[in-house]
């Protein structure tokens, strides 16, 4: 069966055109037979039948009249018939009257006596009676021995059948050959290219179109689909070898803090601890923890990207806020670049339908990167405009400007303009692939344009304008008491250490602080005190965060609380389901306490 | 119910007249009986003018002058038995007597100097005149029976059954020893 199964297309379809053939013509030739042989017989032996009559009614006067000679004479007649063997006539009484035997033929066996009227075939002969009757007298019985051979006839209908298969096995052979050339031959080709493809890793290959039938659309979509692999693994390629220098980037990226961290460890270990000394190392380990918390925060963008799960919580606001959020990020590095930064904002407010955080961000790198690929002492300019139903944000620099080659290529992931820079903060080259999508999220584009190698280059943001600016605030909430800026605080982590020192943090700003240690506890804190913000744990003990959330979104006295998710799980999975739950913001530790101090702001 | 089915009441007499044929072939002494027979069986090898018969059932009538042997085997042979629709009658006649109304009238060799007479006297009334002996033709009649080798035979003369009216099938003449024609 599998070696049926292995047989080439050619020898499949040469025996589909015999097999079909042949049983065609077996098939035919064995009905032909069948109803020949009956044919035969019947006509055999209405034609015997018929030479009976006539040797009867011939030989009538002759059995009447008692003349043996006329009859003999009379049953010779049926010598032209050469399949009559031989003949005889019987009188009334059973008498053998008169005989006939065929010349050459051996004295043959008579009956004794006449049988029945009717015929009798007994292997290649057929015995005949046939009742003699004159004026409905009857006179005796004619008797004839005839050859029977339908055999003969099977055997010719055979030698034909032989030949017509023959010839159709000639013409299957012709048709075989014609396929060959015309089918076969063309998917042989393109077999044989596929397999030199394979074994050379070769995508320039093409197989030779030799029709334009089907084979020929074969062929042809084939060969596109060659080109299409080639461009595939090209692209792998080119993708492959960008994450390669990503990982050894992000590998030195990484490694860099590390040497100061620990030198800084080993100031702070000294015996002689100088004041002096041990608070410029503690600001050189925050600064160093700081690069590695953004290169982390990048990775984890990039793989948000990189999976299609970025995404942005969008309400309308003010884009100088996110402007100046994103200045106050990157102003230590262009100061320490020492970079001029001029800032061109319009007075009034430009209100845009976004995630101020993610917008932030999207400036923050444009700035950063235009500090990054300038000289030390340049100048970089940011200013807002509003055209034509959009916000317009352009970051300009004096750097080392763009090729016009490369301007397609900066936003995709893992380019970086310049190869050999060896700056410390060199980065990941994901920045503004980060900044596109975040961009395009807001229904935006960003652009680039440059001059030219050496002569700067300009980021243009454009993004919708909000429909109706809102004027007012968040809806009112139980007011403060004392302080104006003192807030009701709930604070649940089953990690003491973490709670106790966050609430001490909190509670030396002047909050109303309460802590619980479980959900149980926290729930019931809440109903106590009714706070305005919650910062929960998600894997608490008794009852977990989701859960909590759930409860105090559903009790009155704490519905409009502001709940934040302190959690160490930070995808975009976890942010879904704790925004299901009824969180408004979602937290990954190690939380900054800057974060936590922007977010009790926002009340 | 006998012309519905005349095989099996047919078949003993059949039987019977078959063994005389049969015998008359060895046996001089049956000769009378063959000479019967073939007077019987004559009649359908015969074409018989429309005339001849007033009705569907009217007998077919065979004479017989001089030869009571003949005439007895005759009736035998006849008895119950039909030419077609007809009845078959056997009829003995005097030499004088006149042949109306026979069809077949065999006159016997006793006849001698007579038969030509009787034969003339014969045809014009429509009756096929056989007759035996050696010169049976040359006395008029239409068949004669001769005996050669132990065998009965006959010879034919077409001419003279003409002369009464009748014509002869070939198939009878094709057995016949002798066919005399006309102008022969």
């Amino acid at each position: 069966m599998l070696r049926r199964l292995r047989m080439s297309v050619r020898r499949k379809v040469m025996l589909l055109v015999l097999g079909t053939t042949v049983s065609a013509l077996a098939l035919s030739a064995m009905g032909l037979v069948i109803y020949d042989l009956r044919a035969y017989e019947r006509q055999w032996t209405q034609d015997l039948y018929l030479q009976a009559e006539i040797l009867a009614r011939a030989s009538a006067p002759a059995l009447s009249f008692n003349d043996r000679k006329a009859a003999t004479n009379d049953l010779s007649l049926i010598r032209v018939r050469p399949n009559v063997l031989s003949a005889a006539l019987y009188t009334n009484d059973g008498e053998r009257f008169a005989t006939y035997v065929k010349a050459g033929e051996k004295a043959p066996q008579f009956p004794s006596a006449p049988g029945a009227d009717g015929y009798r075939i007994e292997g290649n002969e057929l015995d005949m009676f046939h009742r003699v009757v004159e004026a409905g007298e009857p006179l005796g019985t004619v008797y004839i021995r005839a050859r029977y051979l339908p055999w003969d006839r099977v055997l010719d209908y055979l030698a034909i059948l032989g030949l017509v298969m023959v010839a159709s096995l000639a013409l299957a052979g012709a048709l075989s050959g014609w396929l060959q050339a015309g089918v076969t031959a063309p998917i042989l080709e393109v077999a044989r290219v596929a397999r030199e493809v394979m074994q050379r890793r070769d995508y320039s290959l093409r197989a030779k179109k030799s029709s334009d039938d089907e084979i020929g659309q074969l062929v042809d979509a084939f060969n596109g689909m060659l080109a299409e692999a080639g461009r595939r693994a090209e692209a792998l390629r080119e993708a492959d070898r960008r994450k390669d220098e990503f990982l050894a980037t992000l590998a030195h990226e990484l490694r860099n803090p590390l040497a100061p961290l620990r030198n800084a460890l080993e100031i702070l270990r000294s015996a002689r601890v100088d004041p002096e000394m041990s608070r410029k190392a503690l600001e050189m380990m925050e600064r160093q923890l700081n690069q590695m918390v953004r290169l982390v925060d990048d990775l984890l963008d990039v793989s948000r990207i990189t999976t299609g799960k970025l995404a942005v919580r969008k309400a309308v606001v003010d884009l100088r806020d996110a402007i100046h959020d994103s200045v106050e990020t990157v102003r230590p590095f262009i100061e320490a670049r020492r970079h001029a930064l001029d800032l061109e904002l319009p007075e009034g407010r430009i209100a845009v339908n976004g995630d101020q955080t993610r917008l932030a961000q999207v400036f923050a790198n444009l700035l950063h990167n235009a500090a990054k690929y300038t000289e030390p002492g340049g100048r970089i300019t940011l200013s807002v405009a509003v055209e034509a139903g959009n916000a317009v944000v352009r970051v300009r620099d004096t750097g080392i400007g763009l090729d016009q080659g490369a301007i397609g290529a900066i936003f995709d992931m893992f380019v970086q303009v310049d190869r050999s820079l060896t700056r410390a903060q060199a980065g990941l080259g994901v920045g503004l692939t980060l900044a596109r999508r975040l961009v395009a999220l807001h229904d935006g584009t960003i652009t680039a344009f440059s001059a030219g190698a050496g002569k700067g280059s300009e980021f243009v943001v454009r993004l919708p304008l909000a429909e109706a600016p809102r004027q007012s605030e968040a809806p009112a909430r139980p007011a403060p008491t004392g302080d104006p800026n003192a807030r009701r605080i709930l604070l649940a982590d089953d990690n003491v250490d973490f709670a106790n020192s966050l609430g001490q943090m909190l509670a030396s700003r002047g909050h109303e602080v309460h802590i619980a240690y479980d959900g149980a506890e926290a729930l019931a804190e809440a109903d106590r005190f009714t706070p305005e913000i919650a910062f929960l744990d998600i894997g608490m003990p008794k009852v977990h965060g989701y859960e909590v959330a759930r409860r105090l979104r559903e009790k009155l006295t704490t519905s409009e609380c502001l709940l934040v998710a302190v959690t160490g799980w930070g995808q975009e999975d976890d942010r879904r389901r704790a925004w299901e739950a009824g969180f408004d913001r979602h937290l990954v530790k190690p939380v900054d306490a800057r974060d936590i101090e922007a977010i009790i702001k926002e009340l | 119910m006998i012309t519905l089915r005349p095989w099996a009441f047919l078949a003993p007499v059949l039987l019977l007249a078959a063994s005389f044929t049969a015998d008359a072939q060895r046996l001089e002494a049956t000769e009378p009986s063959v000479k019967a027979a073939f007077l019987y069986k004559f009649a359908a090898y015969i074409e018989w003018p429309p005339a001849s018969f007033a009705a569907s059932d009217a007998p077919f009538v065979i004479g017989v002058v001089d030869s009571e042997k003949v005439a007895v085997e005759l009736e035998k042979i006849v008895a119950s038995r039909r030419f077609g629709t007809h009845p078959v009658a056997v009829r003995r006649l005097k030499e004088d007597e006149p042949a109306r109304g026979v069809h077949l009238l065999f006159v016997g060799q006793r006849a001698g100097e007579h038969l030509s007479s009787i034969v003339r006297a014969a045809q014009p009334q429509g009756s096929l005149v056989v007759t035996e002996g050696e010169h049976g033709l040359e006395s008029g009649s239409a068949i004669n029976f001769v005996v050669a080798n132990d065998h009965v035979g006959f010879e034919v003369s077409t001419e003279a059954a003409e002369r009464s009216g009748h014509r002869i099938s070939s198939r009878m003449l094709a057995v016949a020893r002798r066919v005399v024609k006309k102008g022969t």
